[in-house]
């Protein structure tokens, strides 16, 4: 049944490719989308409807409604209609069980007395028991499309952000003109159109353009092309093609989408262009296929050489449709009949169109009702009320032409106003915010010489007050705008939408199949508020976010509650516009991975890894008994660039360390380093660390590998208008750090440097500037493992070549590398607390066993009021070790018992393979706390681990191989 | 929340480059009432209206600067360096709620 093209610019007919629609081969022509080659291949159902299962095709052709949702390679609701055909592509149908033709659910069409409106509120909830197996079914029913949860997530999702002066939304007619003006004086602009090309309603008319000198004389169709050549010429112009603007956002931003592309479009002003649209019309059997808009109608035409029928009627109300039905006949499309709602004298068409219209043998029906449409799976006739009686046209295509409306949702989103116009039937946008501007039909009139000057006054006046600098003069383009509406004809008054003609199918809202004898039911229920029917019958809620039916909804509720549609009003319009993919909004996956200095030597060894933030560690090389082994009784070496590295310096740097933390470190004499925790002013163990005292006015302070970035904004915070002279230094990325530690630390260090490492020169908490291997280096003689140990810090440029050199020089003595998993072993063996996993947000420096810290001599610091309440409300440590002799190693996190009553929570906990027993932190909230007390730690619901806690270091308690 | 804030170095940037840092609060006394100490820590007055408030450029320069802005409308009046403000109004009030001010 496939139809000869017709020949359009847009369609290369020499060379065909096919791909497939639900198993079948379809042949496709350069420049078709989906749906424009299964139209030309005689296919009217694409998809089965969201409620009833009744069969639907394409209806606006313009990416707007819901009719043509399909499932593209594994993509589901891709619109068809505006998706481009690609050589062997998958296409299928949605919603449809078993298949498209023979649907099973469909059924619900027949019995949807059953199915009233908010059904599923009212039928399943009894019996309870049974919901279970309702939802189940209702999931299987309901939604729109399958998200295939196999398919790998691509990685070609793009954010944009796009700059500019100007942004005009809208690529048609008003939208090219305002763009022109605004760059013309120099301002940067960006053009978004949802359409595949600009021009608008121009690519479908052939009616003669007048009112602004650079169309007059041309057709629609030439003028649009001359459109395009002119924003192509002007290079201040970025023009985005198939791109939808779905969001109007605070601070002038656009969100646009473009396929898997979100554009963030940050301009000083914004043009809203988004001129008017067609909606469907009300009666009964309105959603059938082959029933469709009549700019939907000329597209297919127009655009793709397809037509959509043999015998079509046009359905208006007013002059517009006669210029589509000539506009078709120009196109190829052979019409039947025209019937318009109005009476005879008041079509506001001129003779010369209606004699046009006659010659082409058109019927010619005014003061004419569409009482309904009847078909199986196509319409096949129109039921018509005439003054001469009823009348029943044989068509397989109705064209629906009521008057074109405003598209108001992004002004709306944008703060204008919304105004029903009961003179013209349709809602205006006006009094815009100060930093948009509307430009032609959106404003309501839809003379061709008034919306084209008004887009000349609102480029104009965008790019002057966005700050461009080419004079363009304002006031005589303001003159113009004033003349072209007074000279414009008087707008044709409004046919109301009328109710009398009766139907169980007249669908309001094809997305949510809800027609007029639901939004009757709801009404009687008492939802006669706009807002709460939309909630109720999802009206509006759909794909198409009320593009076809949200003035409909308005338009039914305000006959069926006897208010004016003014009283009635508007749902409030949010973003999104349109529907965006949430794999777009979310971006591309990024999922940044920092590696330290010597990742490569780590990786050569293939550890298992472990993340930290965005680090990757090393977490085991060869076995944790092994490496703590090595640190224990030789050496082990720990790469630790990942700790957070600070350089704070300035005359007040000692004074301003002293002021953020509850110790001192102005008495720090220089080349020693101490141990540092922040509190915050509640009191709180922020994070802990080492403060080197490098110079007189120098410090190099280390922060936990997490908490870099909060403790850099927390020191800045208190650094901001203080006045001090101090100056805070990210060196993290910079430096390149790792622990040497074991018995054996020092004669390896010794190897690789001349400075005198002995225990004299380095004692303990020792901290030098020397060179090692060649290379400049911090020395911290500090040791989280509790062994004699060396943190060795050195550009991180230079950090394989050190730990080349420490790895050959230790190697006489057995040196091994190991990673995290040992090194929280060996910290645990000597009771080192780690801040935010054996604290918590309430864990003040006394209770988390610190008050040692505490200086109370000191004036005042961050949390010293917090901290000295504490201390007088009888704050007591409360972190205390624990062992146990065997197995299972308590969870971290679990529960401490005592008769029923929870006491305590551990910490941490681990196999010690050293000590050869269970060791951990527990957080114990109840006494006794000594040393010797017997605990209970609920390990998992069947099992309890008994321990006793253990006050002291599991491991060299007195410090003497730390001091070594 | 897409709103602009022009950060005192960087000019007008997206909200997204800035960390939120609260109210800007007036530190109390090291002696004063543990009454008021709790309300300095956890107690906001939120104003529907216009307030002075922290912000950190996060993704900028990482620096702290101050603003007036109405929450209601996400409209940024003003911005300024601690201690500076924007017309030397009510300075004082703010200048003694500088949190390293006071002590150390």
């Amino acid at each position: 049944m496939a139809d000869e093209r017709l020949p359009v610019p847009g369609i290369d007919t020499s060379r065909s490719f096919t791909f497939t629609f639900d198993g079948r081969d379809v042949t496709a022509h350069p420049g078709d989308t989906i749906g424009s080659a299964l139209a030309a291949n005689g296919v009217t159902t694409l998809t089965r409807s969201f409620k009833y299962h009744r069969p639907r095709g394409l209806l606006c052709v313009a990416g707007r409604c819901p009719n043509c949702l399909v499932n593209v390679d594994g993509v589901p609701s891709v619109r068809s209609c505006t998706e481009p055909a690609v050589e062997g592509m998958v296409v299928a149908s949605q919603n449809a069980w078993p298949s498209l033709r023979f649907d099973l659910v469909s059924l619900a069409d027949r019995f949807d007395r059953f199915l009233p409106i908010g059904f599923y509120y009212k039928v399943f909830h009894r019996p309870r028991f049974l919901w279970p197996f309702f939802e189940h079914m209702l999931r299987q029913v309901a939604g729109l499309g399958v998200v295939d949860t196999s398919v790998v997530p691509d990685r070609v999702e793009r954010t944009r952000n796009l700059h500019a002066d100007v942004a005009v939304i809208g690529g048609g007619p008003a939208g090219c003109l305002a763009a022109l003006e605004a760059a013309a004086a120099g301002a940067r602009v960006v053009l978004v159109d949802d359409g595949p090309e600009l021009g608008g309603h121009f690519r479908l008319t052939s009616a003669a353009v007048r009112g602004d000198d650079r169309l007059t004389g041309l057709d629609g169709i030439a003028a649009a092309v001359r459109l395009r050549e002119l924003v192509a010429e002007q290079p201040g112009i970025t023009a985005l093609t198939r791109t939808t603007a779905f969001g109007i956002y605070e601070g002038g931003l656009v969100g646009a989408n473009e396929g898997r592309i979100v554009h963030r479009i940050r301009a000083r002003r914004i043009v809203l262009a988004t001129g008017a649209a067609e909606r469907p019309a009300l009666f009964d059997g309105n959603d059938l296929p082959g029933i469709m808009l009549g700019s939907g109608v000329l597209r297919l035409a127009r655009l793709f050489g397809v037509r959509a029928g043999k015998r079509a009627v046009v359905v208006t109300d007013g002059p517009w449709g006669w210029r589509c039905a000539a506009d078709l006949l120009d196109a190829g499309v052979s019409v039947m009949a025209i019937a318009d709602a109005r009476e005879v004298a008041n079509t506001g068409v001129d003779e010369a169109l209606r004699g046009r219209l006659a010659d082409a043998g058109v019927e010619q029906l005014t003061d004419t009702t569409v009482l309904g449409a009847r078909g199986r799976g196509r319409v096949s006739r129109l039921r018509l009320g005439t003054p001469g009686g009823e009348r029943t046209l044989a068509t397989d295509l109705v064209a629906m032409c009521l008057r074109p409306e405003p598209v108001v949702a992004l002004a709306a989103q944008a703060g204008a106003g919304r105004r029903y116009d009961a003179a013209l039937g349709v809602t205006v946008a006006e009094a815009p915010p100060e930093d948009v501007l509307l430009a032609g039909h959106v404003q309501g009139s839809d003379d061709l010489a008034t919306v084209l000057a008004s887009a000349i006054v609102a480029g104009r006046r965008a790019a002057r007050e966005a700050g461009a600098a080419g004079a363009a003069d304002q006031a005589a383009a303001e003159r113009a705008l004033a003349e072209a509406a007074a000279a414009a004809p008087a707008p044709v008054a409004a046919v109301p939408t009328s109710l009398a003609t009766g139907g169980r199918k007249r669908f309001v809202c094809v997305c949510e199949d809800v027609t007029v004898k639901e939004l009757e039911l709801g009404v009687y229920e008492g939802f006669d508020d706009l807002e709460t029917m939309k909630r109720y019958s999802t009206t509006t809620m759909g794909p198409c976010q009320g593009k076809m039916c949200h003035s409909l909804a308005a338009g039914v509720q305000a006959e069926l509650t006897g208010r004016s549609r003014g009283e009635v009003g508007h749902t409030t319009s949010r973003p999104p516009y349109h529907p965006v993919s949430l794999g777009a909004l979310a971006g591309p996956h990024l999922d940044p991975v920092r590696y330290t200095a010597m990742h490569e030597r780590h990786a050569a060894l293939d550890p298992t890894w472990v993340d930290m933030g965005d680090w990757k560690r090393p977490l085991i090389y060869t076995s944790v008994a092994e490496e703590c082994r090595a640190v224990r009784e030789r050496v082990g070496l720990i790469d630790v660039s990942t700790l957070g590295k600070l350089d704070v310096r300035g005359p007040d740097a000692g004074a301003y360390l002293d002021w953020l933390h509850p110790n001192r470190f102005s008495d720090l004499r220089m080349g020693r380093v101490r141990y540092r925790a922040m509190t915050d002013e509640a009191g709180i163990v922020l994070d802990d660390g080492t403060v080197a005292r490098l110079g007189p006015d120098r410090f190099f302070v280390t922060t936990g590998t997490g908490t870099l970035d909060a403790v850099d904004q927390w020191m800045r915070w208190w650094l901001a208008g203080s006045g001090r002279d101090v100056s805070i230094t990210n060196t993290t990325g910079e430096l390149a750090a790792m622990n040497l530690a074991g018995p054996q630390a020092r004669a390896t260090l010794a190897k690789v440097t001349d400075a005198d490492v002995s225990k004299a020169a380095m004692p303990y908490l020792a901290a030098a500037e020397v060179l090692i291997a060649g290379v400049p280096a911090t020395i911290l003689r500090i040791g989280f493992v509790g062994e004699l140990g060396y943190e060795i810090h050195v550009p991180a440029d230079y950090g394989t070549h050190v730990w080349d050199a420490l790895m050959a020089a230790g190697a006489e003595f057995g040196i091994a590398p190991f990673g995290v998993e040992a090194q929280r072993i060996l910290r645990l063996e000597k009771q080192h607390l780690i801040v935010s996993q054996d604290t918590d947000a309430l864990s003040g420096p006394i209770e988390s066993g610190l008050g040692w810290l505490v200086k109370a001599d000191k004036d005042d610091f961050v949390g010293r009021a917090a901290v000295a309440f504490a201390a007088a409300s009888g704050a007591r440590p409360n972190l205390i070790g624990f062992e146990a002799p065997g197995r299972p190693v308590p969870h971290e996190g679990a529960g401490i018992v005592r008769e029923g009553q929870l006491i305590g929570r551990v910490t941490s906990a681990k196999w010690s393979p050293h000590l050869g027993k269970t060791i951990g932190m527990a957080w114990m909230t109840h006494g006794p706390f000594d040393t010797g007390t017997p605990i209970v730690i609920r390990h998992d619901d069947d099992r309890t681990v008994t321990a006793t806690l253990q006050a002291k270091p599991f491991y060299d308690p007195d410090g003497v191989r730390l001091r070594a | 929340m897409s709103f602009l804030l022009a950060c005192p170095i960087c000019g007008p940037r997206d909200v997204y480059e800035f960390r939120f840092g609260g109210e800007v609060l007036r530190r109390p006394a090291p002696d004063a009432a543990e009454e008021e100490w709790t309300a300095y820590r956890y107690l906001r007055s939120n104003p529907a209206r216009a307030g002075r408030e922290w912000w950190f450029h996060r993704l900028g320069c990482r620096r702290w600067f101050q603003a007036e802005r109405d929450a209601t409308e996400n409209r940024v009046i003003a911005t300024w360096w601690a201690g500076e403000g924007p017309t030397g109004a009510e300075t004082g009030a703010r200048d003694s709620g500088r949190p390293g001010g006071d002590g150390g």
